[in-house]
């Protein structure tokens, strides 16, 4: 606490990248009032405030949940009974702060808040000069600085991100988007700096601002990098990197250096972990914990690679639907020390996935969270040691390059915030198709997507499936004991 | 602990009675089944497909519950008889260790299923694909729910709807459900670790429910059921075969109302002589957005409660409610903000609805055994309804049956 006022960084690099183009590094992120996080790292991706399927007591028994990211997009929907956001009228924690006490976030987790969901939809109206599109449960809405640093100077997150004019499209943008974005995320971020005046208001308040970082390739960007260096360097307590490639350049902006890094890059995979990390990333964000729990497959993957017999190729995960699991006592992962693991098996797991029950899920996600709190925590001691990157190149020869997929119906079939997940085509068309100007309200999309549902699967509102499936056979019914075969017929 | 008045045990259960109300005939007493012991009054949450709407069983744990159901027709379906077989039973299948209460599938299957139909030998159903003619019997059901391993097990009864007004077919299905019975003890392969319960049955008819009674009692099963009910009855109605029945049953065995829920009921049926009550509602009402609180239900969807930043019900003890060491003080303003958006609202509401159901059974008891189960009552009914005009006149007459007036001052 009394470091930060000394205008000390809450970060500290305990063991920095090597010159030898090894960038990994050891730190320790100490944020007052919150869990010291010994980096690399992750944080959690929430949902409406929530990690997706687990009540907070859940998370505080069965995780070790150190940070998580919040959207302001999943908090500012329009209503008609309410002139503000009901976030912003919610009574503050002892520190002034509001989210935590709003959403039952355990009050020792870190909360980052940023504009948009991670990863965020396409929203059709695309951004203008002053303004990011955002996609609220009730419609698409435009959220300008005035309105974004109100917000922030009244929730009071632990960390910020300011606005960045960000595009979520497939594919890469123009050159002539590239360089409207880098030029506005400039201003933006000058703006903030001046709304929220870093001595008045972010540092007696504990807010920390970690400055965006631009998913474009560092020539478009080097005079941005520079603007932050020489003017907010010292107002910044991070960064966040949208695209972890650009941090290969970031060492010749000494003042940039030594902030943490939160990486809004969403990795596909442990290898991208493993990649980013390479490249000097902190703390990551992993939105594949929510999609692969919520497709039923259970993480095995472990840091260092456990020995293969044959140099056969393991998977990196394990999907729970398959029947092979029915009557499997076993753990979903051998050796596993989760609540899933040590307390159920298999073959529960594969029944709740199969019965559409809740519950398959929930534990699903407590189980990726284990393995991905392992992950990290190994290559903490491998960065030590000195054996990060044979060890990582072990993983990569080991390991498939992809994570498997689910074959069953996961809980998110759509919703308004449809999510895709990485390297999957985006629903929506890409943004900068649409004109400057357009207000960003397309009727018919933003109709369409109000009451839609967001953990949206059928059964999940309603009633429990009553009828055998329809392609049961009376063998079927009759092998698996629900009834028997007429003897007569 | 009160003292025990009196006990009768059988080979997987022992109930002790501890409490007579002096004015209605409610009772609180201990019931020892082969995974613990728990309190009656009781009320069982569903766990239908062997997990309760997204509760870890320590979640479910937490909420006091120590006995809940499954449903024999869920499980007979998924995982199946095969795998619980191999998996060691349902127990072990969803990782509880209290005790398990299965009903015998045959209601499910009659309402479920097209084209089921109740012969003597079973319910005749139509396999859903390839149309082959299936049955379920008696013998079926009491093998699959000895391979579930069920604590309470419940026999195959011929279910029709009370309001029926085929008198011979109810008489027909009355009879029927003894003559199963009379199978389903037959076939029931683990007397001593399983209890096999009988179902009264007979609609709406008094006679009749007495008849059966008779015939169940006779039949010396470790628990009785009433059953039949909750099939969309006039209240007045179900209450006078609920009072009907329990006068004529022995003391010493514990009576289960089945799929009753709603907590009127399960106060007045109390009050009446049950003992256990089973119903979804509290945990698919919650998926709905709505609270269960002592005055009433309160939707939490409606937008009023965006802005309410107090708890789900002031002065709750579950652990969404509760601020501080192990509770999460969760608002209702956070609860309307997921509730139909992300499932986690669901879960919070069902933790909060399955305790209240629980902790107004266990104030219940308490008022039992301190002998003030009146007074109880009309604090109850005071809280739902802020004026005596709006008590329901159900209650208000099945409560003088037994002794207590509600409007009274």
């Amino acid at each position: 606490m009394s470091g930060e006022m000394d205008g000390e960084l809450p970060f500290r690099v305990l063991k920095p990248a090597t010159s030898d183009g090894a960038l990994a590094r050891l730190g320790r992120l100490e944020l007052p009032g919150r869990k010291s996080l010994d980096t690399p790292n992750f944080f959690g991706v929430t949902s409406r405030g929530a990690i997706p399927h687990l009540t907070p007591d859940t998370i505080l028994k069965y995780t070790q949940t150190n940070g998580v990211y919040m959207a302001l997009e999943d908090f500012v929907e329009k209503s008609g009974k309410r002139a503000t956001p009901a976030l912003f009228t919610s009574p503050t924690d002892a520190d002034g702060r509001r989210l935590h006490s709003y959403t039952a976030t355990p009050s020792d987790v870190t909360i980052v808040l940023g504009p948009r969901r991670h990863p965020a939809v396409v929203s059709p109206g695309g951004n203008g000069a002053t303004y990011v599109s955002i996609c609220t449960s009730t419609g698409f809405q435009s959220l300008d600085m005035e309105r974004y640093c109100n917000s922030v100077a009244t929730v009071k997150p632990d960390v910020v991100i300011p606005l960045a004019d960000l595009t979520f499209g497939p594919g890469i943008s123009s050159a002539k988007r590239q360089r409207r974005m880098v030029e506005r995320t400039e201003e933006w971020v000058e703006a903030f700096f001046k709304t929220l005046d870093p001595q008045e208001v972010l540092k007696p308040a504990g807010i920390h601002a970690f400055a965006p970082l631009l998913p474009v390739e560092y020539p478009m960007q080097w005079e941005y990098l520079n603007r932050l260096s020489e003017d907010h360097a010292h107002h910044l307590s991070g960064l966040a990197v949208y695209d972890a490639n650009i941090l290969a350049d970031l060492q010749q902006h000494k003042p940039l250096v030594d902030l943490p890094r939160l990486s809004m890059d969403p990795p596909a995979s442990p290898h991208h972990i493993l990649r980013q990390v390479r490249m000097g990333v902190d703390v990551l964000t992993i939105p594949f914990l929510n999609s692969i729990s919520d497709q039923g497959i259970a993480l095995t993957f472990s840091f260092p690679p456990s020995q293969t017999e044959d140099g056969r190729i393991l998977p990196l995960g394990l999907n729970m639907w398959l029947k092979e699991h029915q009557v499997s006592l076993s753990p979903l992962v051998e050796g596993c020390s989760c609540y899933a693991c040590t307390k159920h098996h298999r073959a529960f797991l594969q029944h709740l996935l199969n019965a559409k029950e809740m519950l398959g899920w929930n534990l699903l996600q407590i189980h990726n969270l284990h393995v991905m709190t392992q992950f990290f925590e190994a290559i903490r001691v491998a960065i030590a040691d000195g054996s990060f990157e044979e060890k990582a190149r072990d993983f990569a020869r080991a390991y498939d390059p992809e994570l498997p997929l689910g074959t069953g119906e996961p809980p998110r079939s759509r919703g308004y915030h449809f999510k895709s997940i990485a390297n999957q085509p985006k629903i929506n068309e890409p943004p900068w198709q649409a004109l400057e100007g357009d207000k960003g309200e397309d009727q018919v999309l933003a109709g369409e997507i109000a009451g839609l549902v967001v953990t949206g699967h059928s059964a999940v509102g309603g009633e429990t499936p009553l009828v055998p499936d329809a392609d049961a056979d009376a063998a079927d019914l009759d092998q698996s004991g629900f009834a028997e075969v007429e003897k007569s017929a | 602990m009160a003292n025990v008045i009196a006990s009768q045990s059988s080979a997987a259960l022992t109930f002790d009675l501890v409490a007579r109300c002096s004015t209605t005939r409610a009772r609180a007493s201990i019931l020892t089944l082969p995974h613990g012991t728990v309190q009656l009054p009781i009320f069982m949450p569903v766990a239908t497909q062997a997990s309760l709407k997204g509760l870890t069983p320590e979640q479910l744990e937490e909420t006091g519950c120590r006995l809940c159901l499954n449903n024999t027709y869920h499980l007979g379906l998924k995982p199946g008889q095969d795998v619980l077989a191999a998996i060691g039973g349902a127990h072990k299948l969803q990782g509880w260790n209290h005790n398990i209460l299965t009903d015998s599938g045959g209601f499910q299957m009659v309402s479920l299923l097209s084209l089921a139909t109740v012969t003597e030998e079973g319910v005749r159903f139509l396999s859903p694909h390839d149309r082959t003619p299936m049955l379920l019997t008696p013998e079926h059901s009491i093998s699959l729910q000895n391979t579930i391993g069920s604590d309470i097990m419940m026999q195959l009864d011929d279910v029709i709807v009370t309001t029926s007004p085929d008198k011979a077919r109810m008489q027909e299905a009355m009879e029927r459900s003894v003559r199963w019975l009379d199978r389903c003890i037959a076939a029931h392969q683990n007397p001593t670790t399983q209890n096999l319960f009988c179902i009264i049955q007979g609609g709406l008819d008094l006679e009749m429910r007495r008849d059966c009674c008779r015939e169940m009692v006779a039949r010396d099963t470790p628990g009785i059921a009433i059953g039949g009910l909750s099939g969309g009855e006039a209240k007045a109605d179900f209450c006078r075969v609920v009072a009907t029945c329990t006068e004529l049953l022995p003391e010493l065995k514990p009576r289960y109302v089945m799929g009753i829920g709603y907590p009127e009921d399960l106060v007045v049926s109390v009050a009446l002589g049950a003992d256990m009550f089973d119903c979804v509602w509290p945990t698919r009402t919650a998926r709905f957005g709505n609270a269960i609180t002592k005055n009433g239900v309160l939707n939490i969807k409606n937008s009023k409660y965006a802005i309410d930043f107090g708890p789900i019900e002031e002065g709750c003890g579950c652990i969404c409610c509760r601020k501080g060491e192990g509770g999460i003080g969760v608002t209702r303003a956070f609860v309307h903000h997921n509730t139909s958006k992300e499932t986690v609202s669901a879960h919070l509401l069902s933790i909060h609805n399955v305790w209240y159901q629980l902790q107004l059974m266990r104030d219940v008891r308490t008022a039992i055994i301190d002998d003030r189960y009146p007074a109880f009552l009309r604090q109850f009914f005071a809280d739902i309804y802020p004026d005596k005009a709006q008590y329901p006149d159900w209650a208000v007459g099945a409560l003088q049956g037994v002794g207590v007036d509600l409007l009274a001052d």
